[in-house]
């Protein structure tokens, strides 16, 4: 096959949207080298791929120093000298043609396992079936997780649980595994401080553990004389980081020097090897002075904090932060000329493709397909409001269309300023089946930002994506340095079941939820639904409440002094970044929530209104999986669906919203601020499809669950792209919630050429003008998507998007791969 | 007793050349990379299978 379609010009390539090929055709030699020589992470399924192996260094060198610690030694201490450990010690490599170095793993095909987080992820890991671990290395792995068990950071947040909270944190069917579990953050690094470099930072620790040794004998208050003993600590072992980091960076100097004066050839190669080897000898120990020493900054400062702790995600404005060194090297002193920009970038999206890490077998099913998800922001307006769309902005558009990877995917920040060059290339990624950028609206999220936490206007549109949705700002006091809001699972759908068997599951046949009572004797449509939000709001509390007590618990007992280094605030204070407060940017994520509106506009109609139904029926249909009932079912699927801009049902939808929004001030942060949800679904509407049963919308046990956080059910849209934009515009984006998701689909063959892009861009008006915070496009045909199902080997390179990033079709399960076929594909 | 320092893959620390790096050249089903581990020079060597004298 790859003989037959390469032989096609590029033009012909990109006529039969054949744009892997295309890709291919494009790309310079050492970017198909790198590309197809990358090891994903990405999982199939919920396997890894094969090949890929667990990397066992970090775990044994932690191990290591942990056992060998004096008992004497402040934990934060302990921690700071396992990582340098790791840092120093760990096998570095340099790829055959690569620029970009530095990876949290000895060899590039390895995961990284941090052990110090959770048992149960290292239960989950030593158990793996597929191989992951090698023979040779099981006994090792083994005996690092029998070191950790009842170690970790879980098991001391465990201590604070009761089995309540436990058993629903463990069954992952009514709300996701928590932080204890997951063990994983989602940083965002401050990079204008940042970019000072390690040695400035490094000479503040070093003042401040010297005013603070003075200060701890010589303060006028015994509290503040104590309240030195902790931060001290804490300063020094920012300090050991900081400078393993270094030592880390030069040690890849050193390989790329090795290579260079004796393994090296070819003239050309060995002066790049030399290149990397000053590059790294500088950064990120000086501030770096060109796009290159900052993209190796960048990297480093990734590769320390992943080793540290596991990080879903990846928290960066390249666009925006590297501009200047853009200006520099390509304008002004023409260092580097803008088809080499393009090939870096295309370089550093390859590279972070490679990067994973070990993960729980539940999350590696929710986020089938990829090894993230990593989202890079790009677009969007400067402090000033400027449109900060530049040339480099482009230059990472055009980088994704080489690249083709699934992670990095891009979330485009698009403003009433956002210029049109910009945004014709945003349109060439999505027609090109990428799935990304998904489109955030800044007019929206900034003054969202502003309405629940505070922040001012100008750090507000300094906003990066936290993970896949979530927007926060990358200052000083904003920054999020962890992962504090708790996803969980289910609690818009599931409510509804439990309102209906008032607070019984019938799935697991569980007390789960709360008593709201017999939805029998419900006698009003108000009173059913009041149960539902009764059902949600006590989940809600629930789990914002082990939310604070889990933070606390890494505060107090489980500090990371390396991903505390990165913070301004955390230097200043010598608090770590869990203890440390921002101002929040925290969100709830209400995973396969879609569901719930429809559920109670359907028993509105059939049961109150309509009187059709009663409540017992319903209940017998439901617990029956609608076996026996299907004609009643069917009223149910046909009764008012959301996306047709059909007020019966959207009023519902808007007060879900709005409900959403009051609960949400109901509770504060351990900062003091709200705490505002977010709904979508990741891959959870079809991995968590055998864990809800039977809906009143329809749906049976198994079905898949509504995508996203506003995306219509699977075809229920029938009336265009505008009544979908049209029902979702009618929900409030910046009282009600924090984000929430919106697939849709577009016809490839209507949107060709010019024209096309005239289309989306009108469209993208509209989204715009109704006040829509996202929006992201599938633009890949039925046909195409059945091939691949048909016949997978030819179609490996085939992408979509899912709901919250962007996947390998043929690394879907089926019955995800059969939703996507089910979008309704909108025409103009 | 053959030790690192006599191997070709040795590749001492110029400010301590008791430390150095042992770097050797991976092949992989997907890629080729140089890859570097620190090693002490006099280390044992003689059950290193990749131990190549200079
Ligand atoms: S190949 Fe073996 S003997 Fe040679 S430097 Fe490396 S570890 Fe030592």
């Amino acid at each position: 096959m790859a003989q037959v379609e390469i032989k096609k010009g590029e033009k012909e390539l990109l006529d039969d949207r054949q744009y892997w090929w295309w890709a291919e055709k494009k790309r310079s030699p050492r970017l198909n080298y790198l590309r197809k020589g990358v090891w994903s992470k990405a999982t199939k399924g919920s396997s890894w791929l094969p090949g890929v192996k667990m990397d066992l260094e970090n775990a044994r060198r932690q191990t290591r120093v942990f056992k060998e610690a004096p008992p004497s030694e402040p934990f934060i201490i302990t921690r700071a000298r396992a990582l340098a450990s790791v840092l120093d010690n760990m096998p570095v490599f340099i790829t055959d043609h690569s620029r970009i170095v530095g990876y949290p793993g000895s060899a590039p095909h390895l995961l990284t396992w941090i052990c110090t987080g959770s048992s149960t992820l290292n239960d989950d890991t030593i158990n793996d079936r597929t191989g992951v671990i090698s023979d040779e290395e099981m006994e090792e792995a083994r005996e690092i997780e029998r070191f950790w068990k009842g170690r970790t950071y879980e098991d001391k947040f465990v201590q604070y649980q009761n089995r309540k909270e436990r058993v629903v944190g463990l069954m992952a069917d009514y709300a996701a595994p928590g932080r204890d579990i997951i063990a994983m953050d989602y940083v965002v690094p401050q990079c204008d401080w940042m970019y000072q470099g390690f040695d400035s930072i490094i000479a503040t620790v070093e003042d401040n553990i010297k005013n603070g040794e003075k200060k701890m004998r010589e303060s006028p208050t015994a509290e503040e004389q104590v309240s030195y003993m902790e931060r001290i600590d804490t300063w020094k072992a920012m300090k050991i980081c900081l400078e393993a980091t270094i030592r880390y960076a030069r040690r890849l100097s050193r390989l790329a020097k090795i290579l260079a004066e004796n393994f090296e050839t070819d003239p050309k190669r060995r002066q790049e090897l030399l290149k990397i080897s000053e590059t790294c000898y500088k950064v990120p120990a000086k501030p770096p002075e060109h796009l290159w020493e900052a993209i190796q900054f960048d990297q480093i400062v990734q590769v320390a904090y992943r080793l540290e702790w596991h990080n879903g995600s990846w928290q960066w404005r390249q666009d925006y932060w590297h501009w200047p060194f853009y200006e520099k090297d390509v304008l002004e002193e023409k260092n580097m000329t803008r088809d080499e920009v393009v090939e870096y970038c295309a370089e550093w999206m390859i590279a972070a493709y490679g990067f994973g890490r070990a993960y729980l077998r539940v999350g590696r099913e929710a986020l089938q397909g990829t090894p993230g998800p990593y989202v890079w922001t790009m677009g969007g307006v400067k402090e000033n409001g400027e449109d900060a769309c530049n040339d480099l902005t482009d230059c990472y558009l055009e980088s994704a269309l080489l690249a083709r990877v699934c992670d990095p995917t891009f979330g485009f920040r698009y403003s009433a300023k956002t210029r049109t060059e910009t945004l014709r290339r945003v349109f060439e990624c999505i027609r090109h089946g990428l799935g990304y950028p998904s489109i955030r609206n800044d007019d929206v999220l900034i003054p969202n930002l502003m309405h629940w936490f505070g922040h001012p206007l100008k750090e507000a549109r300094r906003w990066v994506h936290q993970a896949c949705m979530a927007p926060a700002p990358d200052t000083k006091w904003a920054a999020p340095a962890l992962r504090y809001p708790q996803p969980s699972i289910a609690t818009g759908s599931k409510a509804v079941s439990m309102a209906l068997f008032d607070g019984y599951d019938p799935l697991t046949g569980m007390n789960t939820g709360i008593k709201t009572g017999d939805s029998t004797q419900f006698e009003t449509f108000d009173e059913f639904y009041n149960a539902w939000y009764e059902q949600l709001k006590a989940t809600f509390k629930m789990l914002v409440g082990m939310e604070h007590r889990g933070r606390n618990v890494e505060a107090l007992f489980f500090p990371k002094p390396m991903t505390s280094s990165l913070f301004e605030r955390c230097i200043e204070t010598g608090q770590n970044s869990a203890l440390c407060k921002e101002r929040s940017s925290l969100w709830f994520t209400l995973f396969v929530f879609g569901d719930t509106g429809d559920c109670l506009a359907a028993v509105k109609k059939l049961v109150y209104d309509e009187k059709k139904y009663t409540m017992a029926e319903l209940k017998k249909a439901i617990e029956a999986n609608w076996e026996g009932y299907e004609e009643m079912r069917m009223d149910f699927v046909r009764a008012p669906k959301w996306g047709n801009d059909d007020d019966y049902v959207d009023r519902i939808w808007v007060k879900i919203y709005e409900d959403l929004g009051k609960m949400s001030w109901s509770v504060r942060d351990i900062n003091g601020q709200p705490w505002p949800t977010l709904p979508e679904s990741i891959a959870a509407h079809t991995v968590q499809a055998p864990k809800i049963g039977a809906l009143p919308n329809g749906r049976r046990l198994g079905d898949p669950l509504y995508d996203g956080g506003c995306s219509p059910g699977h075809g229920f849209d029938k009336k265009g792209p505008t009544a979908v934009l049209n029902s979702v515009g009618k929900l409030d984006h910046v009282g009600s919630v924090r984000a929430t998701l919106l697939n849709q689909r577009l016809s490839p063959a209507q949107l060709q050429g010019e024209k096309g892009f005239t289309m989306w861009r009108d469209y993208m008006k509209t989204w715009h003008d109704l006040g829509i915070n996202h929006v992201q496009f599938n633009m890949v045909d039925n046909e195409t998507l059945y091939a691949a199902q048909k016949e997978p080997e030819k179609y490996s390179e085939l992408m979509v998007r899912i709901a919250g990033y962007s996947a390998h079709f043929v690394e879907m399960n089926k019955i995800t791969q059969d939703s996507i076929i089910a979008r309704s594909v909108q025409k103009f | 007793m053959a030790t690192c320092s006599e191997c070709k893959k040795f590749f001492p620390l110029e400010d301590d050349p008791t430390l150095g790096d042992c770097v050797q050249r991976v092949v992989d089903p997907r890629q080729a990379y140089y890859k570097a581990k620190p090693v002490e020079a006099e280390m044992d060597a003689s059950k290193c299978s990749s131990f190549q004298k200079k």
